[in-house]
């Protein structure tokens, strides 16, 4: 779902920009973003039964679909209990595409002159790019205010804030969140007499034993670790070694340590000296899910979101866990997904109305209500309390085992320039994995251009 | 009382309809071409990066920008992909659209059948084609490396992630999803060609080769414009697959001009190099277009 939010984004960008524009660059060229129009018609809305208490205002929501549930369908029902709770609100839900269509709608509707939207659910890790375009706005007033504000911030999973804080202050919620998860043929496993993996040496050994091969043909891999968009699938291997590729500071990478690099070798090892995954670049985000479910490969490392999609596919029992550690007893993910952000550029009253609608999307029983109906992880600890999860869970234990990983999560990959930062570490991991270079020199080349590209930000 | 004078013959009109029929189209090419080009072209001498708050103001570097793009090795690369990618895919595209429509351009019993397989992809949106390939470019069950092996290739299969073949992958689907569509432009002009020219042909005792080359193809001339501007400045164009299929990857082996633009406009949100970049986008297809024009034109001295 990660490499799927920028999907149809060509389709609108090309299409608005470049086909009738001529070129893509002038920001102000797409006045004809049609996504703004309905803002100021508060009119619009029906008429409540009662005198509303406040003055009536619309806001409009922009989201994005990144996974294979009915996300349209499933916050229409929450706007229209909201709105029955606040009938002075209106909600206006646009859909906007993937993650990369919703920012782009908004980069254009801002840098136009446009009023972008009051909310919007966008990437965690778009915080910096947020907060140095000056397009959102800090949430901790309306935290403070209310009556168990410190509850409420400390009711969401830690690993889910970690890219919400910055200069003191809370930016985001989070809302849509998955993490890096293993998924396994759990039957398989017990026909070999194996267990779930517990460190480095054990997933490869498991998925050695596991490979099948016909002559030359490999009939079914032990393992599928796609990375043709990298870097999400590799932080857990780097968390996993000792050392995450980011740490606290906004403008530090950790490219070339010693033990990332190490898990870089990690990948190509279980390919070349195991001969337990394909060797070189595996751009299969797409098939992995499905290769797994038809004997394909016996494990895959995917994401948390992928879960009822694979349970639906799979005709043997699933198994869930965070990614093993190098370390018996060790394990490792990162969290992934959006969060709510309130925009500036919205009228007051309309950040008000924006604050109340996420407030009411992250009451436990709705973030339980979501998370069972798309396969999220519920963004609250509280949710995974109420009876509804509770009754799920007993069905689908997989649903709690995706929250468990959580517990060893590390930071997302989010810093300043995080496109440049982010595009030069897909690139030289790539050449690492792909035998260009080695590991050592591809991490050290990182290192050398990330520092260049962040030396701005200091 | 007035009179008027019916009589009086009109001379010539004040030429003023025709511009006024154009209007809107001038309109439409002002509004969403000239003046986005002329403001890309002021915004390229500009250092404005939204993601970093000192440099959101706009501040003058000249050719900065442009200094920068060329002393960029990932950008000279970018550039290598875009040129062998539009070189290969055009070409390819418009001659099998050619042959497509020569092969379909019968009255056989199912030919509709034949013309609907040629034509099915360009009906496809793009993403979902990709997506397609997607599963066709798989390495083992891959419907592709299938056939190919079936074909005695014993070659690598990683389609997407190996850097040696990424390009060619992303070119592969290209000229499948486009061939189609130039080959019904090509079948449009074959079924307008005079018959009488191929009844001399005949009776002066011409091979089907000569036909070929000595009446239908030169007959074809402005088709063959027409399809080859369009199939240029198409291939320029074209990068939903990339997404879908590689990312640009691995390495950027598989990214071009367009989806390079693409993030350092919105991934990196440096606006003045992207002002810079569409520039040499515009460049580009400016200079393909005039030469385009110009050999043809030359050609259609030389035939007067």
């Amino acid at each position: 779902m990660k490499r799927n939010n920028i999907l149809i984004l060509f389709v609108i960008m090309s299409l608005a920009l470049f086909v009738l524009a001529g070129c893509a660059a002038p920001p102000t060229a797409a006045p004809a973003e049609p996504t703004q129009a309905p803002v100021e018609q508060p009119t619009a809305a029906p008429a409540p039964t009662e005198p509303p208490t406040a003055e009536p205002v619309t806001i409009q929501v922009f989201y994005p679909v990144a996974v294979d549930a009915p996300i349209a369908d499933i916050l229409n029902g929450y706007i229209s209990a909201f709105e029955k709770e606040n009938p002075n609100i209106t909600v206006e839900p646009v859909f906007s595409g993937g993650y990369g269509d919703v920012r782009t709608a908004i980069q254009t509707t801002i840098d136009g002159g446009g009023q972008p939207p009051a909310l919007a659910v966008m990437l965690g890790t778009d915080l910096y790019d947020l907060i140095n375009a000056d397009y959102i706005v800090p949430l901790d007033k309306y935290i403070d205010a209310m009556d168990n504000g410190d509850a409420y911030r400390n009711d969401f999973f830690p690993a889910f804030l970690d890219n919400s804080r910055y200069d003191g202050k809370l930016w985001s919620i989070p809302f849509q969140r998955s993490a890096v998860v293993m998924y396994y043929n759990a039957d398989l496993f017990k026909e070999n007499g194996l267990e779930p993996p517990d460190s480095w040496d054990a997933l490869a050994n498991a998925a050695q034993a596991l490979t099948v091969r016909d002559g030359d043909n490999v009939t079914r891999w032990g393992l599928e670790w796609p990375s043709g968009w990298p870097y999400w699938l590799f932080q857990p291997l780097a968390i996993g070694a000792g050392q995450n590729i980011v740490g606290d500071s906004d403008t530090e990478v950790f490219f070339d340590h010693p033990q990332v690099i190490e898990a870089v070798q990690y990948y190509i090892d279980l390919s070349h000296k195991y001969q337990a995954m394909a060797e070189g670049v595996q751009a299969v985000w797409g098939q992995a899910p499905s290769d797994l479910a038809s004997g394909q490969t016996a494990m895959i490392v995917h994401s948390s979101g992928s879960l009822s999609g694979l349970l639906k596919q799979v005709d043997f029992e699933l198994g869930v866990m965070a990614v093993p550690g190098k370390e018996k007893g060790t394990y490792a993910t990162v969290p992934g997904g959006g969060n709510l952000y309130i925009f500036k550029g919205a009228p007051q009253d309309q950040q008000d109305a924006a604050w109340k609608f996420s407030e009411f999307l992250t009451q436990p029983e709705n973030a339980a209500d979501f998370s069972i109906h798309t396969g999220y992880i519920a963004s609250r600890q509280s949710a995974y309390d109420t009876s509804a999860m509770k009754d799920y869970i007993a069905q689908t234990p997989q649903a709690a085992a995706t929250r468990d990983t959580l517990q060893y999560a590390g930071k997302e990959l989010s810093l300043q320039d995080l496109g440049e930062v982010r595009s030069i570490f897909h690139d030289y991991l790539q050449k690492a994995y792909n035998g260009e270079m080695s590991p050592a020199e591809a991490m050290a080349a990182a290192q050398k251009a990330a520092d260049e590209a962040l030396a701005p930000f200091k | 009382m007035r009179t008027i004078n019916v009589s009086a013959p009109r001379k010539r009109r004040n030429p003023i309809l025709p511009y006024f029929l154009i209007l809107p189209t001038g309109i439409f090419v002002l509004m969403f071409t000239a003046w986005p080009t002329l403001l890309a072209l002021y915004q390229s001498f500009f250092r404005q990066r939204m993601n970093i708050a000192k440099f959101r103001q706009p501040t003058f570097i000249g050719l900065g920008n442009y200094a920068q793009l060329l002393g960029d090795e990932r950008f000279l690369l970018v550039m290598k992909n875009t040129l062998v990618y539009v070189l290969i895919t055009a070409p390819i595209s418009i001659i099998l659209g050619f042959l497509f429509a020569l092969l379909v351009n019968r009255t056989v019993k199912g030919i509709g059948l034949a013309r609907l397989a040629f034509f099915q992809p360009t009906i496809l949106p793009m993403v979902s084609a990709a997506t397609i390939w997607m599963f066709f470019f798989t390495p083992n069950y891959g419907l592709w490396n299938n056939a190919l092996r079936a074909l005695g290739y014993t070659g690598p299969q990683n389609w997407t992630g190996n850097p040696h073949l990424a390009l060619i992958a992303i070119m592969i689907v290209t000229i499948w999803k486009n061939a189609g569509y130039y080959m019904i432009f090509y079948l449009a002009g074959l079924q307008n060609l005079p018959t009488d020219v191929y009844e001399a042909a005949v009776l002066d005792g011409a091979s089907g080769w000569q036909m070929l080359w000595q009446i239908t193809f030169p007959l074809l001339r402005r088709t063959t414009l027409f399809v080859s501007t369009i199939a240029f400045i198409g291939a320029f164009q074209m990068v939903d697959h990339i997404f879908v299929l590689t990312g640009g990857g691995p390495s950027r082996a598989s990214t071009v001009l367009l989806y390079y633009l693409w993030q350092v406009r919105f991934e990196n949100q440096n606006i003045g190099r992207a002002a810079a970049l569409t520039l040499i986008l515009i460049i580009f297809l400016l200079l393909f277009t005039a030469t385009n024009f110009l050999l043809s034109e030359r050609k259609e001295e030389s035939y007067a």
